[in-house]
Order: structure tokens, then C-alpha cells, then sequence
């Protein structure tokens, strides 16, 4: 997923502007740092948690005995299953294990098709539907279990071709389940969003409205897409739109994300074209009602490390640039 | 005379309504580029381009038919087209009170109000009156007078007056968007910089004329060259060129591959980045 060469962007742009670089702060607020840890689970048990990790490490975290896991509904840590791609949101240096996210998924684009009983892979009753997931994300298929099907059909009314879909849920033997909602659907048509408010005036120093996250990003990597950045200088036609009034920056661009929810704060460098966040004008009723729009769509270990749950989807955010 | 004074105030409105609704189809092509603009709006967004060029190809045809000749058809076809106008912008008003009129494509955005629907209503009076022009319109430019001047300046002060695209060009005019939010092509800048001094002081140093990179960030557009130092150290060059102004700050600084070391910078002082 990242473009070769951004990193060098920020050297650049810093010498010919008389700036300095700084590396990527880690994340700050009122509480201690949080860690995210992905990996395959090795071992499991009550007490302890084992992940081989993306370089081939091992990761040894304790499982503090509140601990929940979520695997397609709420289980105990130990009833994880050997091999599940896990996220562990994790303090103490990244030892103590708070949070344990298992095999979950974020499906979002804008539905093409949607099949019902019959269809090969699914269920008598499950529905099978192929989204379109930008020009970046290529196509998916996800499956609608019919005993989530009320649930998501309830934030999503318009579960018809040409609407939006945004949806979490968990991969299983290659095949991605949807289980809960990620959102209210906007109940305009995708590529409909509304544009942003008239810019009179100077520009804001901060913006502020919703983060969500995506499963697009390597297991380890930290970044951001956002939704603002020059169609020619991503190769991408539905880049550069958004109903919030953002700047356009590049990939390898600072963002400074602050969770207005925890109060927990991180430089996220932009990795990815955010197209698809951009084309949603939601908003995130985590803390509060945030204001409509997305405003950067994050890796899935920056949005725990800013104190986000992966299953609620979202959370009310402020940006300023780095 | 005062009515039929009024047919070049009708034919040039017509005039730019269309070339105005042509503009707006080209630029705002991509799905709802034109959802908030009637009569778009009232028609499936598949059928929002079509309807609104065949609204101008119409009034471009009524335009030239009143200049051009004194057939009664064109007579008849523009009070038709003006009221059948008025009922629409009823119906929008009635079915859609947040889109705008699209009368003049894109800057009639605000929504209908009475103003617009009383300019329709006097463009329907005006036609109605050049029902007694019996010679074709250009006859008028040929036979021009005072008085018509005065009626079809007077006609073009009533219409200004119901216009509230007015207001809204002068807002356009006085408030543009700042440039960190304005969509700004990469090659004019790049124009910029290569009449630029920097660019040719540095022009030598360059292994290409072609950047190897270009990015946007706010209001800045880099462009990064490959290069030599004239003691053989291969290096980046990076130009940074200001986005808005007639005469924009370009900055230009040589970095070393090695970690990003800078080894000479020509510009030292900055510009403030805001956001």
C-alpha cells in the first residue's frame, strides 16, 4: 500500500522551505501510551497471549484477567483460536495485553450487487454482496449472515446497488463476514456526497470531524489515507473530494490526529488516497456528534493507539498539519 | 417601442444562460456535480448533462431566431420557454427549496426565491411584447436610437435588480476560497518555475528536465530533480513554488542522498505555511 519515496517528500520539502523534520511523535495524552501489537496468535491461554508477528518475531503479552476479546461477538481471550490474525491493543511498553481484537475486518465502498440464498459460499439465507471499494482497493465480496442482516440492515436502508456500505465484521477462511454496522449509511447515492461549505474567509486552524479505520494497511504500518490530496499527483479521479473543507496535502504529509474522545494525540504520516473515506459525509456519535465528514481514514494500529475500538468504527477527531 | 426595445435585452440573457450552462455541464461532469441545480435536479442524475444542454441548445436556437429573423414562431417559442421557465421554478420551489435555479449554470446555486421567479415571470412579459416587432431583430441594431437604448438599458437594470446571481458573483469575486482548498493544476506551476531565476541558476545541475517527483502540499507544489554538483556528488534538487500570487515565492534547496543532508540552500528565508 505505500507509495515508494514519501518519506524522502518530507526531507525535501523541509530543506527547500527551511523547515526541520521531525520524526513522527508518539502518542500523548492524559493517560499512559498505548500500543498496538498485530500478529498471528501461536499460543493462547487465560493468562498469556502469543503473537508471531509481521517480521517474524514473537510477541509475549499478559492477558490482565478484565481483558475482553471480540471475534464476530465477545469471547474470553483463551477462546481464541490458534491462527487468527489478531490486533492487541496493549500497555506497559506494549507488554500488557487491555484489548484483543481477532480476525475483524472493515468492509466500505459502494454496493454493486447484492445475492441472495444460493449463492455459492453462503448460507440458505445469507446474503452475498460485491462491493466496490475504489480505485485502489480493487472489488470484495462479503457476506451478510442472516442473523446480522437486521442489525445492518437497520443503519443501512438503502441496501440496494449504487448505495454505500460500511460495515465490520470478520475473515474467515478467506471469505469476509459482515456482522455489524459501521455507520448510518448517507443516504445519498455513492459519488453523491454533498460539497464542502463555501471557504469565505481565512482557513481554520484546526478541522475537526470523524476518523475511521481501514483493513487496507499492512499489519504493522501506521499511517493515514486522507481523502484531500491532487488527483495527478495520486493517479486517481475520485481523489481531491470531501464535504468537509480540508487542505490538500501529499502522501508522506504530517497530520496531527487528536481524539477528542480520549484526549490522546499522534502525528500520522498520510500513506494512502483516502477516495473511498472521502466519498462518505457521516458522522462519528462516539463522544458526542462530531461534525459531518471523514477526515482521514487510519491504519488499524494508529486508530488503537489513539484509543479507538475497532468495532465501534470511529471516533470524533481534530487535525492540524505536522 | 419600449416593448420591442426589449428584444436584444432577451436575446443576449438567452444568450448567456446557455454558453453558462455549457460551462457548468464541462466542469462539473462527475456524478453530482449538478444535483443541487434545476431543473437537474428534478430528473434522474443520468439525465441532469442532457437536460441541461438541451436547455441551452434550446436557448441558443431562440436567440438566434429573434436576431436573425421576424418569423412568429421564434415569438411565440420564447414566451413559451419563458413561462413554461416560471412554472418550473414554481415546481422547484414547491418540490426542491434547496437547489438553485442553474439559470445561469452554476452561479445560480441559491436556492429559488421570489426574485428569481419574478425575473421569469417579466422575461415572459418582455417576449410577449416583441410579439409587435414585425422586423427581425438585428433590424433594431441597424435603427438604433436613443430611446431604445435608454428601454433596453432600463429592461437590463429590472432583470439586475431580480438577480440574485449578482450578489453571488460579487461574493465569488470578494471571497475565493483560500488556496490550500483550491484545486490548482501542476502544470502551470511548473511554467512558473522554469521562468523562474532559481530555475536557471540551478538548470545546469539538473540530470533531467523532468521532475522525478511532484507533490502538492497547502498551498506549495514541489517538483524534486535529479542532479550533480559540479564536484560530481549526485544529489536531489527540490524546487518549491508558491501556489497563488502573480509573482510567487519559488524556493529551491540541493540535498545530499545521504540522509537527506542539505548541502547548500539558496533560500534561507520562509514563508509561513498556513492552515
Amino acid at each position: 500500500m505505500p507509495y515508494p519515496g514519501i518519506d524522502r517528500r518530507r526531507v525535501l520539502a523541509a530543506a527547500a522551505l527551511g523547515r526541520t523534520v521531525n520524526p513522527p511523535a508518539p502518542a500523548v495524552g492524559r493517560e499512559q501510551a498505548l500500543h498496538a501489537v498485530s500478529g498471528t496468535i501461536v499460543d493462547v491461554s487465560p493468562h498469556m497471549i502469543v503473537l508471531e508477528t509481521a517480521d517474524g518475531g514473537e510477541a509475549r503479552l499478559v492477558v490482565a484477567p478484565w481483558v475482553t476479546a471480540w471475534r464476530g461477538g465477545v469471547l474470553a481471550p483463551a477462546d481464541l483460536p490458534v491462527g487468527a490474525r489478531a490486533i492487541v491493543r496493549a500497555v506497559r511498553e506494549g507488554t500488557v495485553a487491555e484489548r484483543i481484537w481477532a480476525d475483524v475486518t472493515r468492509i466500505t465502498g459502494k454496493i454493486l450487487s447484492i445475492t441472495a440464498e444460493g449463492s455459492p459460499g453462503g448460507k440458505p439465507k445469507d446474503q452475498i454482496v460485491e462491493l466496490d471499494c475504489g480505485p485502489h482497493r480493487g472489488r470484495r465480496t462479503v457476506v451478510v449472515p442472516y442473523r446480522a442482516s437486521g442489525r445492518l440492515r437497520v443503519r443501512h436502508p438503502q441496501f440496494d446497488p449504487g448505495y454505500l456500505f460500511d460495515a465490520i465484521g470478520v475473515r474467515e477462511g478467506g471469505v469476509s463476514y459482515a456482522y455489524l454496522p459501521a455507520t448510518s449509511q448517507p443516504a445519498y447515492r455513492a459519488g453523491l456526497a454533498p460539497p464542502p461549505p463555501p471557504a469565505y474567509g481565512g482557513t481554520q486552524s484546526r478541522i475537526s470531524g470523524t476518523a475511521t479505520w481501514s483493513d487496507s494497511f499492512d499489519d504493522d504500518e501506521r499511517g493515514a489515507a486522507y481523502p484531500m490530496v491532487e488527483q495527478e499527483d495520486v493517479g486517481c479521479d475520485e481523489s481531491g473530494k470531501s464535504c468537509v473543507g480540508l487542505p490538500y496535502l501529499a502522501l508522506g504529509s504530517m497530520l496531527v490526529v487528536h481524539n477528542v474522545c480520549t484526549g490522546r494525540s499522534e502525528d500520522v504520516q498520510i500513506v494512502a488516497c483516502g477516495c473511498v473515506s472521502g466519498g462518505f459525509c457521516d458522522r462519528c456519535v462516539e463522544c458526542g456528534t462530531s461534525p459531518r465528514g471523514r477526515i482521514a481514514e487510519l491504519a488499524p494500529a494508529s486508530f488503537v493507539e489513539l484509543g479507538g475500538d475497532l468495532i465501534k468504527g470511529c471516533f470524533n477527531v481534530r487535525i492540524g498539519v505536522g | 417601442m419600449i416593448a420591442v426595445s426589449q428584444l436584444p435585452v432577451v436575446a443576449l440573457l438567452l444568450t448567456v444562460g446557455a454558453l453558462a450552462k455549457v460551462v457548468t455541464v464541462r466542469r462539473r461532469a462527475e456524478p453530482g456535480g449538478m444535483s443541487q441545480l434545476g431543473p437537474a435536479a428534478l430528473v434522474p442524475a443520468r439525465w441532469r448533462s442532457p437536460v441541461l444542454v438541451c436547455c441551452a441548445l434550446v436557448e441558443l436556437v431562440l436567440a438566434a431566431g429573434l436576431i436573425a429573423t421576424a418569423h412568429v414562431f421564434f415569438r411565440w417559442a420564447t414566451i413559451a420557454f419563458f413561462a413554461m421557465s416560471t412554472y418550473v421554478l414554481w415546481e422547484l420551489r414547491r418540490r426542491r427549496p434547496d437547489v438553485g435555479c442553474g439559470c445561469f449554470g452554476d452561479v445560480s446555486a441559491t436556492p429559488v426565491e421570489r426574485r428569481s421567479l419574478a425575473r421569469t415571470t417579466v422575461l415572459t412579459a418582455m417576449s410577449v411584447g416583441l410579439l409587435w416587432l414585425n422586423e427581425p431583430g438585428w433590424w433594431l441594431f441597424v435603427n438604433l436610437s436613443w430611446f431604445m437604448v435608454f428601454s433596453a438599458v432600463g429592461g437590463m437594470a429590472l432583470l439586475a435588480v431580480c438577480s440574485p446571481e449578482i450578489e453571488e458573483t460579487v461574493a465569488r469575486l470578494r471571497y475565493r476560497a483560500p488556496c490550500e482548498r483550491r484545486p490548482l493544476p501542476a502544470s502551470s506551476a511548473l511554467a512558473r518555475l522554469r521562468s523562474s531565476t532559481a530555475w536557471r541558476t540551478h538548470k545546469e545541475m539538473l540530470s533531467s528536465e523532468e521532475p522525478t517527483d511532484s507533490w502538492r502540499e497547502l498551498c506549495w507544489r514541489f517538483f524534486s530533480y535529479r542532479g550533480r554538483t559540479p564536484t560530481g556528488e549526485a544529489v536531489d534538487v527540490v524546487f518549491a513554488v508558491y501556489l497563488s500570487g502573480r509573482k510567487p515565492p519559488i524556493k529551491v534547496a540541493v540535498v545530499g542522498m545521504d540522509g537527506g543532508e542539505i548541502v547548500t540552500a539558496t533560500a534561507p528565508d520562509t514563508v509561513p505555511v498556513t492552515v
